[in-house]
């Protein structure tokens, strides 16, 4: 356990480098989006174009701050830092490595108890950052735009709980320490079924829970202008950016320590250089840069879905399956292991 | 204690926005605020489950069906008050029971649980010892209230399906 003043410092430098890394990931997204669609993408500014998120930073800063004269001001003020300071509070959970290996400090925040339930708190916090700026903008697109997000959102959070569940029984945990730390090649090879229907099912939720494509309805620009961000400009904009793309690092993290194995690397290595696999931040960032890639993958991909599907897959396939899968555990444990 | 007092002045004063805030989604709001300050008290007294759960059912949950309600219906401030003769009543009653309540509290000090107390009473406020609880000597109760939330469940979907089946006959007679 540290002292506060360290656990304040561990808060502080996470949050700058999830906002650094919320800079570059939107450079490295339009370069990975221009490739993936035969053009080269930003590279004018800088060494190939490296010093666009900063000229990105200063245009936002500077760009006039509308306000809108029939917008319900606390709120519309209140909704943007909801959004971003709760996307930040999720990831204080995650456990970059093991205890005392980063220059004798724990690689976490903080080390809690109920970790995984805390995140989903955090986040179901976070829907009133959309929720309420599309509100208080006083605009049709605006609050049709945050309705819809905020009801998928909901839809989602259920298979995401469910899917986690599946983990939770087999780990017998909610700490994300423990849940790395799980032996799972000493488990009743049985479970493997009901863990990798888990994780798909995993996967398609918390895509639509970040609003990545295909499920990116809140800010659906051909049919809501952009949603609940239509009144929002210059830093209260790049704020609901902010935050979005710091979701999608949370998601990523919290994917792969339930599923991936989390800070751990491939044991095979420590053949070679011994130790490798117990390093600090290494192979959570890898894993997290994997699924990070696959989500920009899916933007290139897939087209959006209509709102009735969504609310279909969410209610009638990824709710079953989840469940489905949940129980087989429970069943599994109770009976066969 | 100092904690405390400062988390009991934000939870007095959410609640009092609750009842007096005259926008709708702005008492909503204070809700929102009196119900994760009591999540914030959980957690000074060591229940982290209690105020995780507190945060994403409550918060999390209803008060976002809440808010869904009071956009969807578009409520709007009330600008005259058609219950203006029930003020003096609810003044008198309000104070009534916080003067009984005071008294109360006063009159038969229960002395203040000490953290061994708590925790024992608690077991860490860990999910496992809120489990133990539940789902031993309360075990009954537990799922008692879930039969209830059952029926309430289906008791308001049979509601709609008989809505949708008159709005069905009604389109009927109105094409026949």
């Amino acid at each position: 356990m540290d002292p506060w003043y360290i656990t304040l410092i561990k808060a502080f430098l996470v949050s700058i480098a999830l906002l650094g890394g919320f800079a570059y990931l939107t450079l490295i997204q339009r370069k990975l989006l221009g490739r993936m669609q035969h053009r080269y993408g930003p590279n004018r500014v800088g060494p190939f174009g490296l010093l666009q998120p900063i000229a990105d930073a200063i245009k936002a800063i500077f760009k006039e701050d509308i306000v809108v004269t029939a917008a319900d001001k606390f709120v519309y003020y209140l909704a943007p830092f909801l959004s971003i300071s709760f996307a930040l509070v999720a990831f204080g959970a995650i456990p970059a490595g093991p205890a005392n290996s980063l220059f004798g400090f724990d690689p976490w925040v903080m080390d809690l108890d109920i970790g995984l339930l805390y995140v989903f708190a955090a986040t179901s916090i976070g829907v009133y950052g959309i929720f309420l700026g599309g509100w208080a903008s006083n605009n049709k697109y605006s609050l049709l735009g945050s309705l819809r997000s905020a009801a998928q959102m909901i839809s989602y959070e259920l298979g995401l709980g469910l899917s986690a569940l599946t983990v939770i029984l087999i780990t017998g945990s909610l700490n994300f320490r423990e849940i790395v730390d799980f032996n799972v090649w000493g488990m009743h090879p049985l479970l493997w079924i009901p863990l990798i229907i888990a994780f798909i099912t995993y996967f398609i939720s918390s895509t639509a829970e970040i609003n990545n494509t295909p499920f990116d309805l809140p800010e659906a620009e051909q049919e809501l202008v952009a949603g609940y961000l239509t009144e929002y400009s210059s830093i209260k904009w790049a704020l609901y950016m902010m935050a979005e793309y710091v979701n999608l690092f949370t998601a990523a993290a919290v994917l792969s320590s339930l599923f991936l194995g989390g800070w751990r690397g491939p044991a095979f290595l420590d053949q070679v250089i011994p130790g490798i696999s117990q390093w600090p931040l290494i192979w959570l960032l890898l894993k997290m840069a994997m699924i990070v890639f696959t989500f920009i993958w899916l933007q290139a991909t897939l087209p959006r879905f209509r709102y009735d599907q969504v609310m279909r897959i969410g209610w009638i396939w990824l709710f079953e399956i989840a469940l489905f899968a949940a129980l087989l555990t429970a069943a599994l444990i109770a009976f066969v292991v | 204690m100092l904690s405390f007092v400062i988390l009991a002045v934000l939870l007095i004063a959410g609640s009092i926005g609750v009842v007096s805030l005259k926008q709708p989604v702005h008492a909503a709001l204070s809700l929102v605020a009196s119900l994760m300050t009591l999540a914030i008290v959980y957690i000074s007294l060591e229940a982290h489950f209690l105020a995780g759960i507190q945060v994403i059912v409550y918060a999390g949950a209803i008060m976002v069906l809440f808010l869904f309600v009071i956009m969807l219906l578009n409520v709007q401030e009330q600008k005259e008050n058609k219950f203006a003769w029930m003020k003096p009543a609810a003044y008198i009653v309000g104070a009534l029971t916080a003067i009984g309540l005071v008294a109360n509290i006063l009159q038969s000090p229960t002395p203040a649980l000490n953290a061994e107390l708590i925790d024992t009473i608690i077991a860490g406020g860990t999910a496992e010892g809120v489990a133990q609880v539940l789902f031993n000597q309360f075990v009954l109760g537990f799922q008692l209230v879930g039969v209830l939330l059952l029926t309430g469940i289906v008791g308001a979907t049979s509601l709609v399906q008989r809505k949708a089946e008159i709005a069905k006959i009604e389109e009927d007679l109105a094409n026949a």
